[in-house]
Formats: C-alpha cells, sequence, structure tokens
C-alpha cells in the first residue's frame, strides 16, 4: 500500500487536510496509522483477529469524530486513547460473552468424524435457512454478503449500497436476533 | 476480521471522506457554553420570584454567603471547563482533579456556615421545612440547565462517556447551587447542606446513568 513511509510528524497535516475532505490524504493518513493502532491494540488483546477487529473499530470511531482533532496538536495521544477505548471495549464484549456460554452435554454425544454428523449437519443448515429467511431483507444481505460469501465490508458496501457501517450494524443486529431465536428454540 | 478487510475499510472510508466542521479548541467551546448557562440563570433571576440576591441571609452572613457562593461558581465553572476536556480523546485525565479543589471549598465554606449557625441558633431549624424545596429547586435548576451543556458535549461523541458526564453533573449541580443562592430565603443549616448535597449526588448520578442517550458517545 502506498503512504506507508509517512512520517509521524505529517500524520496531523493529513488528518487537517481529510478534515477538509481531502479524501488521497485521508487515505494516506489511515494507511500510515493502521500499524500503530495494531501494535497498541497487541498491548492488550493477543489473539490476531481480536486485534484487527479493535483496529477496524478504531477506524470507524476515527472516521466518526475526526471532527474532534485539533490541528497542531499531536495525533498520537489522541489515537492512542481512541484505540485504548475500543481495546477495552472488545475485553469487556469478550467477557461478557464468555459469561454466556454454557457446557453443553449433548455435544459429547457427537462423533468426531463429520461424516457422522451429516443428519444433524443437514437439520441444522434447513433450521438456520429457516430463521435466516425470517430476518429482514437488509440484515439478511448484510449477513449473507459479509459472513456466507466471505466478502470485505468494502466489497459487500459496493454490491448491497448499504455503508460499510450500517452492514456492520445490520450483521450486528442479525446475529442477535438468530441468536435469540435459535435460543427460543432450544428452551422449546 | 482479516488484513484485507481491514484494507478494504480503509478504502471505504476514505472513499467517504467529506468535509467536516472541526471542534472548536474545548475551552473555546466551554466558555461559550457557559456564557449560554449564565444567560439562562440571568433569565431565572430576572423572570422567577422571590429572587432576592443573597440580602435574606442573617446579619452578618453576607460575607460567608458570598464566599460559599464564589467556591460554588468556581467549582461549577472548572467542572464544566474538565468536562469539554476529557470529552476529546486524549486529553490528560488530570482534567478529572482540577474542579476538586474548588469543590472542598465550597464544601468546607458551607460546612463552617452550618456550625456558624448551630452556634448563633442553636438546633432550632433542623428541620426539613424549605430544604425539601432547594433540593427541587437544584434537581429541576440542573435539568434546565444540563439538557443544553449536554447537548454542547454530544457535538465531540465522546468515546468514554463517564468522566465527561461526572464533571458535566457536577458542574451543571454546582451551578445550580449557585443559582439557588439567589432565591435561598435562610441562613443554611447542617439539614441544609446534607439536602444539598443529596440533590448535588443525584444529578452527578442522573447524568452518569444517561451518558449514553444525552452523549451519543462513538
Amino acid at each position: 500500500m502506498a503512504g506507508g513511509g509517512t512520517s509521524k510528524e505529517s500524520w496531523g497535516e493529513l488528518l487537517a487536510a481529510a478534515q477538509r475532505g481531502d479524501g488521497v490524504a485521508y487515505r494516506r493518513f489511515l494507511i500510515a496509522v493502521t500499524p500503530f493502532l495494531r501494535a497498541r491494540a497487541r498491548r492488550r488483546i493477543h489473539a490476531d483477529d481480536a486485534v484487527e477487529d479493535v483496529v477496524q473499530e478504531t477506524l470507524l470511531t476515527v472516521h466518526r469524530i475526526r471532527h474532534s482533532y485539533e490541528p497542531g496538536r499531536p495525533v498520537e495521544p489522541w489515537l492512542a486513547a481512541i484505540v485504548a477505548r475500543r481495546s477495552i471495549d472488545a475485553l469487556r464484549k469478550s467477557s461478557r460473552t464468555g459469561a454466556r456460554e454454557v457446557h453443553d452435554p449433548l455435544a459429547y454425544e457427537t462423533f468426531a468424524a463429520p461424516a457422522t454428523n451429516s443428519i444433524e449437519a443437514g437439520e441444522s443448515a434447513k433450521e438456520l435457512a429457516r430463521l435466516m429467511g425470517g430476518l429482514p431483507p437488509r440484515q439478511r444481505e448484510a449477513l449473507i454478503l459479509t459472513k456466507l460469501n466471505e466478502l470485505s465490508l468494502g466489497e459487500a458496501s459496493a454490491r448491497s449500497e448499504q455503508s460499510v457501517a450500517s452492514l456492520k450494524v445490520n450483521v450486528h443486529r442479525a446475529i442477535k436476533r438468530l441468536r435469540l431465536e435459535i435460543g427460543r428454540d432450544l428452551l422449546k | 476480521m482479516t488484513v484485507r478487510q481491514t484494507d478494504a475499510l480503509i478504502d471505504a472510508l476514505s472513499a467517504a471522506a467529506s468535509p467536516v466542521k472541526r471542534l472548536a479548541p474545548p475551552l473555546t467551546r466551554a466558555l461559550a457554553a457557559l456564557a449560554g448557562l449564565a444567560l439562562i440563570g440571568l433569565c431565572a433571576v430576572l423572570l422567577l420570584p422571590n429572587a432576592d440576591p443573597l440580602a435574606m441571609r442573617g446579619a452578618g452572613g453576607e460575607t460567608q454567603a458570598g464566599l460559599e457562593l464564589a467556591a460554588a461558581l468556581l467549582a461549577g465553572v472548572l467542572a464544566v471547563v474538565a468536562a469539554f476536556h476529557v470529552a476529546i480523546p486524549g486529553r490528560s485525565r488530570n482534567w478529572l482533579a482540577v474542579p476538586l479543589p474548588a469543590l472542598a471549598l465550597w464544601l468546607g465554606l458551607s460546612g463552617l456556615g452550618c456550625w456558624r449557625d448551630l452556634v448563633r441558633n442553636g438546633p432550632a431549624g433542623w428541620t426539613l421545612g424549605h430544604s425539601m424545596d432547594c433540593f427541587a429547586f437544584i434537581i429541576a435548576a440542573s435539568l434546565v440547565l444540563g439538557l443544553p451543556l449536554a447537548w454542547r458535549l454530544s457535538r465531540a461523541a465522546p468515546i468514554d462517556p463517564l468522566p465527561v458526564a461526572v464533571l458535566g453533573g457536577l458542574g451543571i449541580a454546582a451551578l445550580s447551587a449557585v443559582l439557588l443562592q439567589f432565591f435561598h430565603p435562610f441562613a443554611v443549616t447542617f439539614i441544609d447542606l446534607a439536602v444539598h448535597l443529596v440533590a448535588v449526588g443525584i444529578v452527578i448520578l442522573l447524568a452518569s446513568l444517561l451518558r449514553r442517550p444525552m452523549l451519543r458517545p462513538a
């Protein structure tokens, strides 16, 4: 990627230009700061996937509050505070998820070879398809493009005409809804 | 999530680059907000009945009341200024401590006033009578002053809204207590002080609980 050699001193100028709507400067800024964000995220988080999640959340936050940067002041503390906050959010989220996960004794009744579980897998797939059919169209579309087709957010955004931000929101809502529905089915 | 997706996100974000209205420096924004709050307070003093600045204090208590007023005003102003600073990512966390000396001075002077009142008048007047009016005044004034302040603070979409809400709540409660001095019909007793402190605490608690809808954090 271009712009990798951008010095930290010029980050402020690039961000100030981005505030004026300069897309090229903004791209150079985001590319230049991403390794810094990654390194900062790694201070608190160790899994590579989770680090990349934090980096992406930080980039989205930078985009949303780029108007709060005051030109002339160092950018590093501004970025460091944002990535620290997103890292803490990710840690809290993962600890909440961990607390919600429960031991499933039925899991021990299946066999290691995938073929032995093919009937259950087929039923699960049908059930999942039925549940996905109940999602609102934009949530279903966001989930299929980003999770089943494994498109990047940018590609999914171009194909769906949904913004990156709304794709993320719709995926989040879809998963939340599916989780709720699956939970209800298990309780029946 | 993968690095490839991060690159795609950067492409999408830079493609969505548009000019943004830059925030003014926090001190400038804080002073503008305080000027707005002062205007609301002035309107209240001029328009509401029973406004009688400091005159109804006990004889010889005007200096004490003036000092308390100044300390509460200083605590309120510094808390609001600090709230605007901590709303911006990367600003010093020392701002959290900035209003504390003025707050301690305010509480100390109020306590001293209560002690003098106790020595002069004895335990008479240790009732809840008017104190509940003061309680309701601080809560109501905090709501009226707090909404425009929260709106101004929310422009920064603070990433960590709790300290912003606490400082903003403290600032608003202290400024409401200042406004109360213009309507206060009697010298402060320990019961008054306790009720004032409970009201200030409730305002800070409310501000903290409502921080997400009010400050719309990023």
